[in-house]
């Protein structure tokens, strides 16, 4: 891109800078523009363009007619640039002064200066940070630039990130693209419910092509394929509060749950299940009640045999017993973790994200008491359709769950949240402004767009229309970890993985009978 | 109709006191002759039938005479390697019972364009197929089945058995979740009964395509932590299936060559004496007549020094009280005053990870990398390069070469070098 000058300041306030755009100076929606100032420059931003024109506006319409109906055809203005022209408005997003300093600009660049279009040198200052994540290059308008935009893993996780889009925009692309940069990294474990199985690569190119992904990912399904883990939980893994407020209990059965897990702790389920007697302590229609409930969330009963069966497969007496553990474990060595809830019903994904992240998040907390925290790699919980657990009227109905409870506290842990959801807004606003990262993907709503820009780490008040047009695979990052909402393409994630597959070395293995 | 044994973690040897060595053999005869008067039509064990690859000379002679009469009856003897008697150069004691054709090694394959392909071996009597993958060291066996050929299994016809010995993923009891393991997807679907071995712990499951994964457990205990399974009411065993072109019954023959006692006791806001004193008193109530009793003293006293509480003095009591033999389990056992290195685990790997990652940082290192769970994780990938053998056909130049390679890439220091 040439340095060229785009326009000039005209007029404006601090926030709403006006620019006459010079002739071709293609200036849109979202451009990153330069304004030189003595001692440093300042980046800015446009956000909305109009038409501005010397000519009165009659004579304008008059013009425009007689064209229209033939009666002039080569009629034209006189010196067109230069009566006609486009008044962008521009915001100041960051001032960078001579010797690498940032600041947020606090005052107007100069009056009447020219602005050009920034350059890949004019972001000098995005580097790459330790334990980077990769999100994209830097975008300008529609106008890729050659810069790239990495954040700190481990202060972008912890302090929890919300990907708000609408379906299409790039979410799961987003995401495949953060994981597979972060792979490798041992300072981060991350744990992923993919309700749509999009992550591994079980049809075609997924994070399992990764040179690190046989020491560095574990997948998890009900439909292992060769060499993955079936996805098989034993019952006795289960405690009552890794229900709460993931489904609803009334207090009758609350107590009744009490009562069966003080008396047969870890076959408290099967108990219920096998409808084991405990005497007037619980009525038997709630023992009944419980026992419905209990096959409806995790699909466990009784057979004609007396023996407890598990109709998705994922619940089990006999097996199961270490997933969790090793689960946890592999996080907390900075694993990868994905776990294909595609064939599970809503509440039993929740419910397993519920039993490991409580798993976790409880030893994260040991940690800290022990003063060891430092040394754990920090680990993020990916999950989709964050209301389910995170909306206000579910925290209303239910009551916290272990992921609002990450959502709210989880920093001090070191444990995070990736939330992905479509429906910003039904997100207290508390828990959106913990989300100190947001990564904002396309979105037509404009309650949605609203919740975003009121919980962002920067002011995107005049925002709406950029985000608006934002196409598939562009978004914009704001976070407290960027130095200002940085525009980005997000690359397609074939295209991004293109240079780091290699063909496997085929060794011939000696079998040792 | 059909039968055959299964029996996993013999562990013949395993045992160095002679009661327990006794105890051993009794229960390795028990399940032979079981065997035999349920006429059995051939039996499997799924690998660690020796505790070593040489074992004690006595305790093999002992178990081949046995062996010998299942052989006499006319029931063929098929066993893999575990990874106690597994020998990476075929100078095991398996192998050499494997020549003299009084047990017959079911593991047989090679690598056809980077996939593995099993030979299946056929009982000639009931006409049941039998495959197998042995168990190796530190779970090295992995690797095989992660390019083995099931494609060519699944398409084998007739009862189908598939022996080997390894943990499964799904399967370990959740105090061994970080032992090796494989996860059941590496297993060939469509096997009629995955005969397995290397947990100690009863087991009996199924997955959609593998229906019925079947682990005995060991026959009498290979490690402490079995018997102090056993003293608290494992039953001990293996399995008689029975079968005509498919499994009929799959049932569980307990093994019981004597009774055991468990008792734990926890020495927490008590000094060494206090501590020795109420323990050798309670201890001395107990039932111990002709049991094995095992003791579990944990916790962390409040003075003195651990060596105070005796094991040998426990023993004298209990045997003095009629035990047959006491086993001490004092892993849990601390003292504020110091703190010794503790070494508990099912195997060497599992020891080597907890001891590394417990004493790193005692050492003393300015390298961040050398560092907490990060200076284990590279202390451990190193020692799992430096245990790689010389493949059969390497020559020793070529050998050196890749070990120090690898170990340099593991290190990071390919600049560097």
């Amino acid at each position: 891109m040439a340095l060229e000058v785009s326009g000039q300041i005209i007029a404006g306030k601090t926030g709403q800078i006006l620019v006459r755009e010079k002739a071709g100076g293609e200036i849109e929606i979202g451009d990153l523009l330069v304004a030189e100032e003595d001692g440093g420059y300042v980046v800015l931003q446009a956000y909305e363009l109009l038409y501005g024109s010397q000519v009165p506006q009659l004579v304008r319409e008059l013009l425009a007619g007689m064209k229209l109906e033939g009666m002039g055809a080569d009629l034209d203005f006189l010196e067109p640039q230069l009566r006609n022209y486009v008044i962008a408005q521009i915001k100041a997003v960051l001032w960078v002064s001579k010797d690498n300093e940032l600041k947020i600009p606090k005052t107007l660049p100069r009056f009447f200066s020219t602005i050009r279009h920034v350059s890949e040198k004019d972001l000098h200052f995005l580097t790459k940070p330790e334990n980077p994540v990769y999100l994209g290059k830097v975008r300008s308008g529609s106008k890729v630039l050659d810069v790239d935009v990495f954040v700190n893993g481990r202060d972008m996780l912890t302090h929890h990130v919300l990907v708000p889009a609408t379906t299409g925009r790039g979410k799961s692309n987003l995401v495949k693209v953060m994981l597979w940069s972060v792979l490798a990294q041992e300072g981060l474990g991350i744990l992923v419910l993919d309700p749509h199985d999009e992550y591994y690569g079980r049809h075609g190119k997924g994070l399992k092509d990764h040179s690190a992904a046989k020491q560095s990912l574990l997948y998890y399904s009900t439909n292992a394929i060769p060499g993955t883990n079936t996805l098989v939980i034993n019952l006795e893994s289960i405690r009552p509060s890794h229900f709460q407020g993931i489904v609803e209990f009334t207090d009758a059965q609350q107590d009744a749950i009490s009562m069966y897990f003080n008396r047969f702790k870890d076959k408290w389920i099967e108990s219920i299940v096998r409808g084991t007697d405990v005497g007037t302590a619980v009525a038997p229609r709630t023992l009944e009640v419980l026992k419905r409930k209990f096959d409806n969330v995790l699909g466990v009963y009784l057979d004609e045999d007396n023996n407890v069966q598990c109709r998705s497969g994922v619940f089990s007496d006999t097996a199961g017993s270490a997933t969790t553990k090793e689960i946890t474990k592999a996080l907390e060595n900075g694993k990868k973790v994905i776990i294909d809830t595609s064939r599970l019903l809503d509440e039993a994904e929740l419910l397993i994200g519920s039993i490991i992240s409580s798993g976790i998040f409880h030893r994260y907390q040991v940690y800290k008491s022990e003063g060891t925290l430092e040394e754990k790699p920090v680990i993020s919980v990916v999950i989709e359709e964050a209301p389910r657990v995170l909306g206000a009227d579910v925290l209303k109905e239910r009551g916290d769950n272990i992921y609002s409870t990450i959502a709210r506290e989880g920093r001090k842990f070191r444990v995070g949240l990736v939330a992905i959801t479509q429906l910003v807004s039904l997100i207290p606003r508390v828990i959106l402004a913990n989300m100190n990262t947001k990564i904002i993907l396309g979105n037509e709503l404009t309650t949605e767009r609203q919740a975003v820009m009121e919980s962002a780490a920067q002011d995107l008040s005049s925002d709406d229309r950029t985000i608006a047009s934002l196409d598939k695979g562009e978004a914009i990052v704001s976070s407290n970890f960027t130095k200002f909402a940085v525009p980005i393409q997000i690359p397609l994630f074939e295209k991004y993985i293109e240079d780091s597959l290699q063909p496997k070395e085929k060794n011939k293995t000696v079998f040792v009978g | 109709m059909f039968k055959f044994a299964h029996l996993g973690d013999c562990h013949i040897g395993a045992n160095r006191d002679p009661v327990l060595e006794k105890l051993e053999l009794a229960a390795f005869r028990k399940a032979m002759d079981l065997c035999v008067q349920e006429k059995v039509d051939f039996v499997i064990i799924a690998g660690d039938l020796f505790h070593a690859n040489l074992p004690d000379m006595y305790v093999a002679n002992e178990a081949v005479k046995k062996m010998k009469e299942v052989k006499d009856a006319d029931i063929p003897i098929y066993v893999i390697y575990g990874s106690h008697d597994y020998s990476p150069n075929g100078t095991s004691i398996i192998d050499i019972l494997d020549s003299t054709g009084l047990i017959e090694k079911i593991v047989k394959g090679e690598d056809i364009d980077g996939k593995l392909k099993l030979e299946v071996f056929t009982d000639p009597k009931t006409k049941a197929k039998l495959v197998g993958i042995s168990g190796r060291k530190a779970g090295l066996e992995k690797n095989f089945f992660e390019i083995l050929d099931r494609e060519h299994l699944e398409k084998e016809q007739g009862f189908k058995i598939f022996a080997f010995h390894s943990a499964i993923s799904e399967l370990k009891p959740d105090f061994l979740a970080q032992m090796e393991s494989i996860p059941v997807s590496l297993l060939p679907k469509g096997f009629d009964y995955y005969a397995s071995g290397h947990v100690h712990r009863r087991n009996e499951s199924g997955f959609p395509g593998h229906e019925r994964i079947v682990f005995p457990g060991a026959l009498f205990a290979g490690y402490s932590r079995d018997l102090e399974d056993n003293a608290k009411g494992e039953k001990r065993g293996f399995y008689i299936v029975s079968f005509d072109d498919k499994v009929e019954e799959v049932k569980f023959h307990e093994v019981s060559v004597c009774e055991f006692e468990y008792f734990e006791y926890d020495v927490s806001n008590k000094n060494s004496m206090q501590a020795k004193k109420d323990l050798l008193e309670k201890l001395g109530r107990i039932e111990a007549e002709d049991k094995i009793v095992v003791v579990k003293i944990r916790g962390e006293l409040s003075g003195g020094k651990t060596s105070e509480i005796s094991s040998s003095e426990i023993k004298e009591l209990l045997k003095e009280n009629g035990a047959l033999e006491a086993v001490i389990n004092r892993f849990g056992l601390t003292s504020k005053e110091y703190v010794s290195i503790k070494a508990m685990g099912e195997d060497i790997p599992t020891i080597e990870n907890r001891l590394l990652r417990e004493n790193i940082g005692a050492v003393k290192v300015s390298i961040e990398e050398l560092k907490g769970d990060k200076g284990a994780k590279l202390a451990l990938d190193l020692l799992k390069i430096l245990r790689q053998e010389q493949k059969l056909n390497e020559a020793k130049k070529d050998y050196v070469e890749r070990v120090q390679k690898h170990a340099i890439n593991t290190l990071g220091l390919e600049d560097e070098v």
